[in-house]
């Protein structure tokens, strides 16, 4: 019930008790009660016509990047004496400094501006309504009104500047890249010897091949480079991501595979995402700048989840990812994974896995008593197993505790795989 | 400002009424009139909005019974009364104040918003207190035109409501 009625109805009470009672004093007891309403009545606002025009200093952002919300009402309808504005935010984003609220008084034609600054976690945030509440000054009317704007504030996940991720799968695309294509041709590194054909340049000529042969000439060939197909997937799982107290690996997961996305496409090859988790969403192979944008958009939405029909990785579609492509899974990885990995190794693709270390990142919320200690050392051990098998099948695995940045931990463990030519 | 405003308001709405009743011998009533203003103040405390109504109600019942039943001196329970819909006000306002965005914002509205209720509130006492002295001679031809008015009155209300939504 509104105020008005409220005040209405005890107006009638008070009047008929009067009226029945043939009492004065009751009926100018509603004397105060009737003003206020008519205060009410004569001051509300018939309705709240304003225009809006709301801008912000970025749309992308990293993580906890101040921005800065410039917002701009005019007032096209009648008088509000009283005013209350709200900007309508996620409730992850968080106000640093001003206000997203105001209560003023706007006359017909006037403007009002504020300025606030926010700031938030990575996500995809609409910033699409602004909730007016116009009144009389006692609050008896109120017309109250979602003005719609547009707006988006994206806060994309933190990217880790990779020099080179040590890729080779066995097939590659025709166009040149970074990537061996173990095919012989233009290149730099040597590939192999061939008969000499016309045309070739005497400075790849193997002499000392030749020297052995009277009649015939030999030059070196070396392996062409090519780009080639990366589809990269999140591991979205609850169950492999969410931990003791409510702490989440995802974060650490969403890093490495946004790292990963930027360096391969940096390299020239076209890049894919898949991030399965509650329900699978791919992002589709692409190229250059717009790829990474839109798996950068993928990233910023994605979040764990559980499902009953995704609960181990054996149903991932490799349908999704061309044959005998490079797949990237970014997992911490759960027993019965690797089942799947030796499937997708047997059917032609070179997988890299990169896992963020569960087993350390889980000890560090836990008391520090002597049976945590055995357990995490079992546990240690059994990954440990789990991870030497992987590797035994061909696969490369990079073990990444997460308390070392992405950036240095790959690194190190990518220069070793570029050393020894991307075999695990 | 406004939470200032908003206790003095019900102690002196309670603190009027209170006084009638016991200025007619009546301490008992005033005692529990003393103690529904009390359990008004801990409803401030504890942000209990909807406690106001009831606040308004029963500060207005208790003034039309003093006037009606008892014939007390209407000066107390007018001012009870008003006291009462001044806290009602001023609660919901006090909700209002949310929005404020600074702290000077805030002073702007409070300011303007005590000036007009505390207008309001003194012309309703005013002309409440202004009837009574004139005291007119309430018979039934004048029952009857009141009854006549307040039904067109609340026929117009009701028609401007409707044609709002």
């Amino acid at each position: 019930m509104s105020r008005a009625w409220f005040l209405g109805s005890l107006i009638l009470l008070l009047l008929l008790a009067g009226l029945v009672a043939l009492h004065g004093a009751l009926i100018a007891l509603t004397i105060p009660l009737l003003l206020c309403l008519l205060y009410g009545l004569w001051f509300s606002p018939d309705e709240v016509e304003l225009e809006v025009r709301r801008e912000l200093s970025a749309e992308r952002v990293a993580p906890q990047t101040p921005v800065k919300v410039s917002v701009m009402i005019t007032n096209t309808g009648g008088d509000l004496e009283e005013l209350a504005l709200a900007d309508v935010l996620s409730p992850a984003l968080a106000v640093q400094d001003g206000s997203n609220h105001h209560l003023i008084s706007l006359p017909k034609n006037k403007s009002f501006s504020f300025e606030y600054t926010l700031r938030g976690p990575r996500g995809g945030f609409p910033l699409e309504t602004i909730h007016a509440e116009a009144g009389d000054h006692l609050g008896i009317l109120r017309v109250a009104r979602d003005i719609r704007t547009f707006g988006q504030l994206f806060v994309f996940p933190p990217v880790a500047r990779l020099k080179q991720v040590p890729i080779r799968p066995r097939r590659t695309r025709v166009y040149a890249g970074t990537i061996p294509a173990r095919v012989g041709g233009a290149g730099v590194e040597f590939f192999g010897v061939r008969d000499y054909q016309d045309g070739d340049s005497p400075r790849h000529i193997n002499w000392r091949v030749s020297a052995r042969h009277a009649e015939d000439l030999y030059s070196n060939e070396f392996q062409q480079e090519r780009v080639a197909d990366v589809g990269i997937v999140l591991d979205g799982r609850e169950r492999s991501n969410l931990f003791v107290g409510g702490h989440s690996l995802f974060e650490h997961s969403v890093l490495a595979a946004a790292s990963i996305a930027d360096a391969s496409l940096s390299q020239g090859n076209r890049v894919g995402l898949l991030v399965y988790g509650q329900y699978l969403e791919w992002t589709w192979p692409g190229y250059g700048r717009l790829q990474r944008e839109r798996i950068l958009h993928a990233l910023s939405h994605a979040a764990p989840g559980a499902s009953q029909i995704f609960e181990g990785l054996q149903y991932l579609p490799t349908r999704m990812f061309p044959p005998e492509s490079q797949i990237v899974l970014v997992s911490p990885l759960v027993e019965d994974d690797y089942s799947t990995l030796i499937q997708l190794r047997a059917r032609g693709y070179q997988v890299l896995v990169v896992s963020p270390d569960p087993v350390t990142f889980e000890e560090n919320f836990l008391p520090r008593q002597p049976q945590v200690q055995l357990a995490a050392r079992v546990v240690r051990m059994e990954r440990g197993l789990m991870l030497k098998r992987i590797q035994r099948a061909g696969i490369q695995v990079m073990d990444w505790n997460v308390a070392q940045p992405f950036d240095q931990a790959a690194r190190r463990v990518f220069a070793r795989r570029i050393q020894t030519g991307g075999r695990p | 400002m406004t939470l200032f405003a908003l206790v003095i308001s019900i102690v002196i709405g309670s603190g009027s009424l209170a006084w009638g009743y016991l200025q007619f011998g009546l301490p008992q009533f005033a005692r529990w009139i003393i103690l529904f203003g009390a359990a008004w103040l801990f409803a401030v405390w504890q942000r209990w909005r909807w406690f106001a109504y009831i606040g308004l109600i029963f500060n207005f019942l208790a003034a039309a019974f003093g006037l009606w039943f008892l014939n007390f001196t209407p000066g107390w329970m007018f001012a009870g009364a008003i006291g009462g819909l001044t806290a009602w006000d001023l609660t919901d306002f006090r909700h209002r104040l949310r929005f404020a965005a600074s702290d000077e914002e805030r002073r702007v509205v409070e300011t303007r918003h005590l000036v007009r209720i505390s207008l309001l509130a003194l012309a309703g006492f005013g002309l409440a207190s202004l009837a009574m002295l004139l005291k007119f001679q309430f018979n039934f031809e004048w029952a009857i035109l009141s009854a006549i008015v307040a039904a067109l009155g609340i026929t117009q209300i009701i028609a401007w409501f409707r044609k709002r939504s």
